[in-house]
């Protein structure tokens, strides 16, 4: 597979749009991002690295139904395609080689 | 908003996403940022939820969001666009030329003045260490020697450099002609014809040092350093060495065979652009102009330049300078009363280099400088002409607009959106603009030979500057928009049901606009109008007024110092010719450029108390008087045979009213060195340039020999002028002679006024020219307008006087308000040109009146031709269409 870089914002954003499942768009992946990390982004860099990843192939995305909500405007639903998962895979197993290099350490848990 | 409405994010920061985000993002984008919005008014309430919002909209605003921008337009909008405005010039030719004319000589006047003030600007900037160099200044701000000066104590210098860690270099330059600087006859040591230069000055090796001027023979470290040596320019080094080193070679000045001057470097030349304008720099080593000159306070003649280290507190250094300087050094000479003084109302200060070309109006340095009011006044002239033809172009594209509204409103009816029809008109100006620029360009091409006789400069079109056709383009574009713009959103908001029925008035609307841009227009043509007249007069009054001196018919013989012993046979022999009057030996005259030595004179009985005033002394001999037409209105003249006579002085009545002697004859003055016993006193004469006022002066016998004045009655002055040629050659075999008349020579010390009178002149012309071609098409267009108006009222039996009248009445009303503007405007600001001069022109009423009349008549004629024709022409024409 072509190897295509995944920054490090880009990565936590893929990561919780899987976590999300089905429930990932701009203000969902934000609020996630502020409670799981404590890290505190603006909406416009969640919107930029959405549409990164969606270029990228990690990611697509649907219109949900219109509702009175937001104006009457419809998300954009993020899913993580196979390449994405793939992605996320490869990096979590890069991290695993590396920390088992480092002597004197083991991971304590092995994230199937 | 009413409170029962759930709160809204700001409107327009709303707007503003909706205008910038690319569509397909908008409503992901839009829609999160309104969910967020309704989170936040829940959470911290409405206030801080907007704030956040218009924070999201501006983070949101980035480069992968934008439109493209380009999209909008293709380039086939643009090629028809510039196809419709090129019919549209070319279909309507005389308003096209008119607009594209008026713009080119605009863009041409705003071109060459722009040269000319780049120029001004650009003064001496090219030294390496430029930011460091000053010039020494010395202000006093009360009592007799109020003013500011560069002249300093040959000590000065190294009493800066002595008790000053800041300055790194202090140079001292004498270019007075006291001392021989200025112009001297030299020649090679093997020659011995000599000839005439101009341009020397003393100089210490620190200026080479201080301005590292480029040396093309010799070292720049120690050119100067021995005695007796010179540095020339590389020009007077290829006139006197062609093709040799000169290095080491000697020269003679001033017949001086006993002192010889070496040479001890070539330097390039001077750029035109720098103050200083020497061609020889004779060393200061071991010269002492009189016995102990480098240790005397007294006498001020040096020009002092410096160079700071890097670093220096300039606003702290020149607090320090003036107090230890009077503590130290001059205090020494002077009395506890006058250190008071001179600490409390006396300044040295520094000033840069690049300023001095511009900032030293006020400075009495002897040197003639650009004036940075000038540039300014320049500058707005340029404008205003510019501004004259983009309003022609204004009046023009709006008067004109009932030609377009039905384009208007049928590229409407069919789909046009307002923007496009705004980028339409304005490609059309664009299209105009480019026009005029290129023959604008062209115009200035060809009146740059004349604008560089008028300014006195020598300019040059820098075709292949880096930033010169970029500037120009940009130009082109902003001068189009800048005359587009209004015409552009004028027309395009027609409404087409309007314009199609027909309903829209023909070219009255906006008449209120059109008729102020006109008003404008002639204002500022009046005022440049009266601007010339009243400096032709001021110059008129110069060359007229009584200047207690006989200024015609005076020849003056110059370098005549180097005849020696054989001047008095000259005097003689000049006497004896028929046409001559009398003859007189002194290069004291009233005439810049001539002999000058300033000096404080005290009442002798007085002089403890040190009430000193300033005064010219000049060495004159018995015929100065007699020669220079000069009357002496108590006392007597110098005579021959009284020895004790040498003793005696003349002063002028402006010096007896000073020193305040009832009685002046017989009275004893003294400026420290020597007593003075007053004969006479001469009525005033201007010696200085009418800027000034008339200062003191004391004429004492003396020999000061490097002029000779010869006083003429003849009729035939070509022949008189041939007779004293012969005499010369007769007495002088090695020297061609050089004369001028004195008249000559002093309306050149006010070419200036003469320059800046030709300036207005010419671009008054230019202005008025522009706004009489814009008036010219205007009333053309209007007299078409109302030509069944016209037939009409012929039908019905009005006159051609009154139709005539009828027409000409409206635009002269016109005029007649910008008289009204301008005349008080321009007696205003001629009134600031006028205080320059400590001798004036009274600005009288007729001025107006002339400037009135003449734009009046220019109206009238460019109005009337059109006029005329419509209230001649046959009604039947104009009205056999209805």
């Amino acid at each position: 597979m072509h190897r295509i870089h995944l920054g490090e914002f880009e990565e936590l954003v893929l990561l919780l749009v899987a976590v999300l499942h089905g429930n990932a768009y701009g203000v969902s992946v934000m609020e996630e991002i502020e409670q799981q990390t404590g890290r505190s982004v603006n909406i416009s860099a969640v919107h930029a690295a959405l549409r990164r990843l969606e270029e990228k192939g990690y990611l697509r995305s649907e219109w949900s139904e219109a509702t009175t909500q937001r104006g009457g405007r419809r998300k954009r639903l993020f899913d993580i395609t196979q390449a994405g998962r793939a992605a996320l895979e490869q990096s979590r197993d890069t991290y695993l080689k590396l920390w088992d290099q480092i002597p004197g350490f083991a991971p304590k848990t092995n994230m199937a | 908003m009413s409170a029962a409405k759930p709160p809204q994010p700001p409107r327009w920061a709303d707007r503003f996403l909706e205008w910038y985000c690319r569509p397909e993002l908008l409503e992901e984008i839009q829609g999160d940022a309104y969910e967020l919005f309704d989170v936040r008014c829940a959470g911290k309430g409405p206030k801080t939820a907007r704030r956040a919002f218009v924070w999201d909209v501006l983070r949101s605003f980035r480069l992968s969001t934008i439109r493209k921008i380009t999209i909008q337009f293709s380039p086939d909008m643009y090629k028809s666009n510039f196809k419709i405005a090129w019919r549209n010039l070319a279909k309507h030719k005389m308003y096209s030329s008119i607009k594209i004319g008026g713009f080119a000589i605009g863009i041409a006047a705003c071109l060459l003045i722009a040269l000319f003030i780049l120029d001004e600007l650009n003064y001496d900037r090219h030294y390496p260490e430029t930011g460091r160099i000053y010039r020494v200044i010395g202000e006093m701000t009360e009592g007799e020697f109020a003013g500011k000066g560069v002249d300093f104590p040959a000590p000065f210098a190294k009493a800066l450099k002595d008790e000053f860690p800041e300055f790194e270099k202090v140079a001292r330059i004498n270019p007075n002609s006291l001392f021989t600087g200025g112009g001297n006859p030299i020649r090679r040591a093997e020659s011995n014809q000599n000839t005439y230069e101009e341009g020397f000055t003393f100089a210490d090796q620190e200026l080479l040092d201080i301005l590292q001027i480029p040396m093309v023979y010799g070292d720049p470290k120690h050119a100067l350093d021995e005695p007796n040596t010179i540095v020339i320019t590389k020009r007077k080094a290829d006139k006197y060495f062609p093709n040799e080193n000169p290095v080491g070679k000697t020269i003679i000045a001033n017949n001086n065979t006993e002192k010889p001057v070496k040479i001890g470097g070539v330097i390039a030349d001077f750029p035109p652009n720098s103050h200083l304008q020497y061609d020889f720099l004779i060393t200061m080593k071991g010269v002492e102009f009189y016995p102990g000159e480098g240790n005397n306070w007294e006498a001020s003649n040096y020009h002092t330049y410096v160079l700071l280290r890097p670093g220096t507190d300039l606003a702290k250094l020149e607090q320090k300078l003036m107090p230890i300087i009077v503590d130290k050094y001059l205090g020494a000479n002077l009395s506890k009363a006058e250190v008071e003084q001179v600490k409390r109302t006396g300044r040295i200060y520094l000033q840069a280099v690049p300023d001095i070309h511009l900032h030293s109006a006020d400075i009495h340095d002897g040197m003639s400088h650009g004036d940075i009011r000038f540039v300014w006044l320049f500058g707005a002239i340029a404008a205003f002409i510019l501004l004259i033809a983009v309003i022609n172009f204004i009046n023009l594209s709006t008067a004109r607009s009932a030609n377009r509204a039905k384009e208007v409103g049928l590229r409407k009816t069919v789909g046009s959106t307002r923007g496009y029809l705004i980028a339409q008109f304005l490609s059309e100006s664009l299209l105009f603009s480019a026009f005029s620029f290129l023959l604008g360009l062209l115009l200035a091409w060809v009146l740059l030979p004349y604008f560089i006789q008028l300014s006195g400069k020598s300019l040059q079109l820098p075709w292949f500057s880096w930033w010169f056709l970029p500037s120009i383009a940009a130009s082109t574009i902003l001068v189009g928009l800048l005359a587009g713009i209004y015409p552009a959103f004028y027309l395009s908001s027609f409404k087409p049901i309007q314009v199609l029925k027909g309903k829209l008035s023909k070219g009255s609307k906006n008449s209120g606009l059109r008729s102020a841009l006109v008003v404008f227009q002639f204002t500022t043509s009046i005022v440049l109008i009266i601007g010339t007249l009243v400096v032709t007069r001021q110059m008129n009054f110069i060359l007229n007024k009584k200047l207690g001196f006989e200024k015609e018919q005076v020849l003056l013989l110059q370098g005549t110092q180097t005849l020696g012993d054989k001047l008095p046979t000259l005097k003689k022999q000049l006497q004896q010719l028929p046409a001559v009057d009398a003859v007189t030996v002194s290069d004291y005259l009233p005439i810049n450029g001539a002999k000058r030595n300033g000096t404080e004179m005290w009442d002798a009985k007085k002089e403890q108390q040190g009430n000193s005033f300033a005064s010219q002394i000049w060495q004159i001999d018995y015929d100065y008087l007699h020669t220079m037409g000069m009357k002496i209105v108590a006392g007597r003249n110098f005579t021959e045979g009284m020895r004790s006579d040498s003793q005696g002085v003349i002063i002028n009545q402006a010096l007896a009213q000073k020193l305040n002697f009832t009685q002046p004859l017989g009275e004893r003055i003294t400026n420290g060195y020597q007593k003075l016993t007053i004969l006479g006193v001469v009525e005033d004469f201007h010696f200085e340039s009418m800027r000034e006022n008339i200062e003191g002066m004391c004429l004492v016998l003396g020999n000061s020999p490097n002029m000779v004045a010869v006083k003429l009655h003849s009729d035939n002055l070509q022949k008189a002028v041939q007779d004293i040629s012969a005499t010369w050659k007769s007495i002088a075999l090695s020297q061609p002679i050089r004369c001028t008349f004195l008249d000559d020579s002093f309306a050149q010390m006010y070419n200036d006024v003469k320059r800046i009178g030709r300036i207005c002149t010419n671009f008054a012309l230019l202005a008025i020219i522009v706004a009489c071609l814009g008036l010219f098409a205007l009333s053309t267009y209007l007299a078409e307008q109302r030509s069944k108006e016209i037939g009409i009222r012929k039908v019905l039996g009005a006159s051609v006087g009154s139709i005539l009248g009828m027409l000409l009445q409206n635009f002269l009303k016109l005029v007649l308000i910008a008289l009204v503007i301008a005349a008080p405007l321009a007696w205003y600001l001629m009134q600031e040109w006028l205080k320059d001069f400590a001798y004036r022109y009274q600005i009288r009423w007729d001025v107006f009146v002339l400037a009135g009349v003449a734009v009046s008549l220019l109206a009238v004629l460019t109005i009337g031709f059109q006029a005329l024709r419509s209230a001649l022409s046959n009604p039947l024409d104009a009205l056999r269409s209805e």
